[in-house]
């Protein structure tokens, strides 16, 4: 599940053609290795789609002028941004491959756990990879 | 149609994403299906190739449970080749080494095992060249595992027991009560044995083993344990929870079985139906 990451980190750009692309091409090579299908790639052309609004409502509305980068900016910023991002993700991933309206409790609690587990990783691979303020 | 090319630009982003995710969507559904003809799954040689060399190192880590399997099933066969050699007296021993078993054992090496979704399947390191077809049963020394599903040249998929469009044929040990196998897709150690009548005498304790009526598997393979027996529909028929014997989070190696008498009791069926 890190390879949310990509997406959460690929730069903000206004070719979003492109990026749907890749999203959807990344997912469908998840979805042969784990036989779930296009459940991966539905999760990820969706966050792809709404990224966007999410970083209009983290960084508010002149996101796009301030030309920054999602790694440089605070760690308090990052970490609510990656929360909505993969939430948004598992929510989509868990109802694909659950695939049931009678498991809505499954559902929630594969996402919760799996969730906080990919938050935990991908947080710890940030700030690895984040560049250091001199 | 100066307003259409228009729409169609101010959109594009929305368009794009409404073909891609209804693709996904059709993949998906899709793999909901049981018997599907999917170009998405792991079986492939790119695919399968690296999910082989990711498997030949984790192995390493596994070496000690897997030969503890191993010499365990190891003297559980020696036990009963004993046993054999004493009721069978002269040439009639060479029965078991001749050609005419009607059950095919094939071993193969599990390199991907997935067991936290509703629908879970295992891909083996054996394929088509190694004359696996779909269908077929897959076992271990424990239990059972589930059946083939796709094939390719040299890797196939298994439909594992932890599935839930799964249905097997069992029977309860002892008695000739059969009902069928399902899971409903919350714990990897249980399963449910359905549509038992009222009548049958099960209590907890009781072995759940494979049925005569099917063919991918051959009958008396033990499955389970019964766990817990509740009365449904008005009390007209039993839900048994059953305590499967392998662990299905734990699969190395596995027996591809293949039935000789498969198709000839295919025919049979068929011609009843007909008639």
């Amino acid at each position: 599940m890190i390879y949310v990451l990509f997406i959460f980190l690929y730069p903000f750009e206004n070719n979003r053609l492109l990026f749907l692309i890749l999203a959807f091409l990344l997912g469908l090579v998840m979805d042969t290795f784990q036989d779930t299908g296009g459940a991966h790639a539905a999760a990820s052309v969706t966050l792809t789609f709404v990224r966007p609004y999410l970083l209009k409502l983290v960084y508010g509305e002149s996101y796009k002028m301030k030309n920054i980068k999602v790694l440089t900016t605070g760690i308090d910023r990052i970490f609510l941004l990656l929360l909505l991002c993969i939430v948004i993700h598992h929510l989509m991933f868990y109802s694909l491959v659950i695939f049931n309206s009678s498991q809505l409790f499954q559902l929630l609690k594969m996402t919760l756990s799996v969730g906080l587990a990919t938050i935990l990783v991908s947080m710890t691979i940030i700030l690895l990879i984040k560049p250091r303020r001199s | 149609m100066q307003h259409i090319i228009n729409f169609l630009i101010k959109y594009r982003n929305l368009l794009l994403y409404l073909i891609l995710f209804s693709v996904a969507l059709v993949f998906t559904i899709q793999s909901h299906e049981y018997q599907r003809t999917m170009f998405i799954h792991s079986t492939g040689n790119v695919t399968g190739a690296l999910l082989e060399k990711r498997n030949t190192f984790y192995e390493y880590f596994d070496l000690d449970q897997q030969n503890e399997y191993l010499s365990s099933e190891n003297a559980r066969l020696r036990m009963r080749l004993l046993a054999l050699g004493d009721t069978l007296l002269g040439s009639e021993t060479t029965l078991i080494f001749s050609d005419s078993l009607p059950y095919k054992v094939i071993p193969a090496r599990v390199i991907k095992n997935g067991y936290d979704k509703l629908d879970n399947f295992i891909t083996l390191d054996i394929g088509s060249n190694q004359d696996i077809e779909p269908d077929m049963g897959v076992i271990t020394s424990n239990g059972l595992v589930g059946i083939i599903d796709v094939t390719s040249a040299d890797y196939s998929r298994v439909i594992s027991i932890l599935n839930s469009e799964m249905s097997l044929n069992a029977q309860i040990k002892g008695t000739s009560t059969i009902g069928s196998l399902t899971w409903d897709g919350s714990d990897p150690y249980i399963m449910n044995l359905i549509d038992v009548p009222r009548r049958a005498i099960v209590s907890k304790g009781d072995t759940i083993i494979t049925g005569y009526q099917s063919t991918t598997f051959p009958p008396d393979i033990e499955i389970g344990v019964v766990e817990n027996v509740v009365l449904v529909d008005n009390g007209s028929r039993y839900d048994i929870q059953v305590r499967l014997l392998n662990n299905m989070t734990d699969l190395g190696y596995v027996y591809v079985i293949k039935n000789r008498d498969k198709e000839a009791i295919q025919i049979i069926d068929t011609l009843q139906i007909n008639e």
